[in-house]
């Protein structure tokens, strides 16, 4: 079947086999950073933002983003210029083997756009899908909180 | 494997009485079921995605009832400001639903129709007494939901039809949640309890409590409630009542004596704080 949706800003319209999931298809795409971890919904390695909202591209059956905006972190940076969310990670060492960061990094982009107040509990909440079995928390909210709290305070001051 | 995405309830039922009973699957946020094909279990020959039937993601507020539709997120839920008011069990649920990305996508009735023992929403809809529309393509019916959910994975839904709404009654109980898990997030429930209550100056008035994960279904407690409230000060005896109730089993997650413990302490903690 063909579908049509858009991803990381370009219209997409392939031929696809309904029975791959998204994560599947993103990975022979070369967007690596959506990472196949559990397959089941439950580590958050492979977080994507559909319609801005950070869901697991393992749970999305290819057919399912049929007119939808899909994005990856790929479409967050040029690579010479890092998302704040990014530089605030590296800045406060919230990555160590770095394989959960991009599914954190989409969570907390979601976050943002949602555009609600900024808190520690809030964040928590956003990453509770999200499994690390190095670096731990505490220092990704860290981090989460001063940059969404810096993005929010530039944003007011504009 | 073939898919569809009706748009209309008409679509689905005429595309639905068009692909053979047992070959078909009908998916809505897919959370269950996805987990279950990368297990293994092959996909069906018909895969029906009823994410497209509009009219089944709204919230609806009468003066005395709460319609919700079937396809309305565990997000939609917890964000919306007469759950968090006056369905607050429900809320609490929502709030402790596995993680942000699965409530973004799995629906209140996926968690219905899923009827895992575990089921995080069902204590509390079992505990307002919540009453589902069911649709088939001639008739619709209502059934109240622990005549719904018939065991796990079992549910009274007939060939072709679906679940569209779930209705609940805006009597202003007050009502908790609690579940206990392995971890905070993500982690399926050990036990979960609903309770709804009134009271006044002499205490309860009124007091159901729904546990989850201790049974095939969920079970209200009615014997031990009702003995409760005759005599409070027998508390202490009055437990053996939930334990001759409740049918709990070992697993992955505990044991079926920890289940028991567990819920015993829950009540405990809750009728005596």
């Amino acid at each position: 079947m063909i579908i049509e949706f858009e991803l990381n800003g370009r219209l997409i319209n392939t031929k696809i086999d309904p029975g791959k999931t998204l994560l599947e298809y993103l990975r022979s795409e070369e967007l690596y950073s959506v990472k196949h971890g559990c397959d089941h919904g439950e580590c958050g390695a492979c977080s994507v933002l559909i319609n801005d909202k950070a869901m697991n591209a393992c749970l999305i059956l290819m057919p399912m983003v049929e007119g939808k905006r899909v994005e990856t972190i790929e479409s967050f940076s040029d690579h010479k210029n890092l998302h704040d969310l990014q530089k605030l990670f590296l800045a406060e060492g919230a990555v160590q083997c770095g394989f959960c960061t991009p599914g954190m990094l989409a969570a907390l982009e979601a976050l943002k756009r949602e555009n609600i107040e900024v808190s520690e509990e809030n964040i928590r909440d956003s990453l509770n899908g999200n499994l690390c079995r190095c670096t731990g928390y505490v220092k990704p909210v860290e981090a989460a909180l001063k940059s969404l709290s810096q993005m929010k305070n530039d944003g007011e001051s504009s | 494997m073939r898919y569809y995405s009706p748009a209309s309830l008409k679509e689905f039922f005429k595309i639905s009485s068009q692909c053979p009973n047992g070959q078909k699957t009908f998916l809505a946020g897919g959370t269950d079921l996805m987990p279950c094909y990368e297990q293994g279990t092959p996909l069906p020959d018909h895969l029906i995605d009823l994410k497209h039937l509009r009219d089944l993601h709204s919230i609806s507020v009468t003066e005395n009832t709460l319609i919700i539709g079937a396809l309305t997120t565990i997000q939609d839920l917890h964000d919306h400001p007469l759950i968090q008011g006056e369905f607050v069990a429900l809320y609490q649920a929502t709030h402790e639903f596995a993680g942000a990305q699965i409530r973004h996508r799995g629906t209140i009735g996926g968690n219905i129709c899923n009827a895992s023992p575990a089921g995080d929403l069902l204590p509390p809809l079992y505990a307002f007494d919540a009453q589902l529309i069911l649709t088939g393509p001639q008739a619709e019916r209502h059934l109240p939901i622990h005549e719904f959910i018939l065991g796990p994975g079992k549910t009274a839904l007939l060939e072709n039809e679906i679940l569209t709404s779930i209705s609940l009654n805006r009597k202003r109980l007050r009502s908790q949640f609690q579940k206990v898990g392995l971890r905070q997030s993500m982690a399926i429930s050990v036990v979960n309890l609903a309770c709804t209550w009134e009271e006044d100056e002499d205490g309860f008035s009124m007091l159901e409590i729904a546990a989850g994960a201790v049974a095939p279904t969920v079970l209200i407690l009615n014997a031990f409630t009702r003995a409760y409230l005759e005599n409070p000060k027998k508390l202490p005896k009055l437990l053996q009542l939930i334990d001759e109730a409740i049918a709990p089993i070992d697993d992955i997650r505990a044991t079926a004596n920890y289940r028991r413990m567990v819920l015993k302490n829950l009540i405990w903690a809750f009728l005596t704080k």
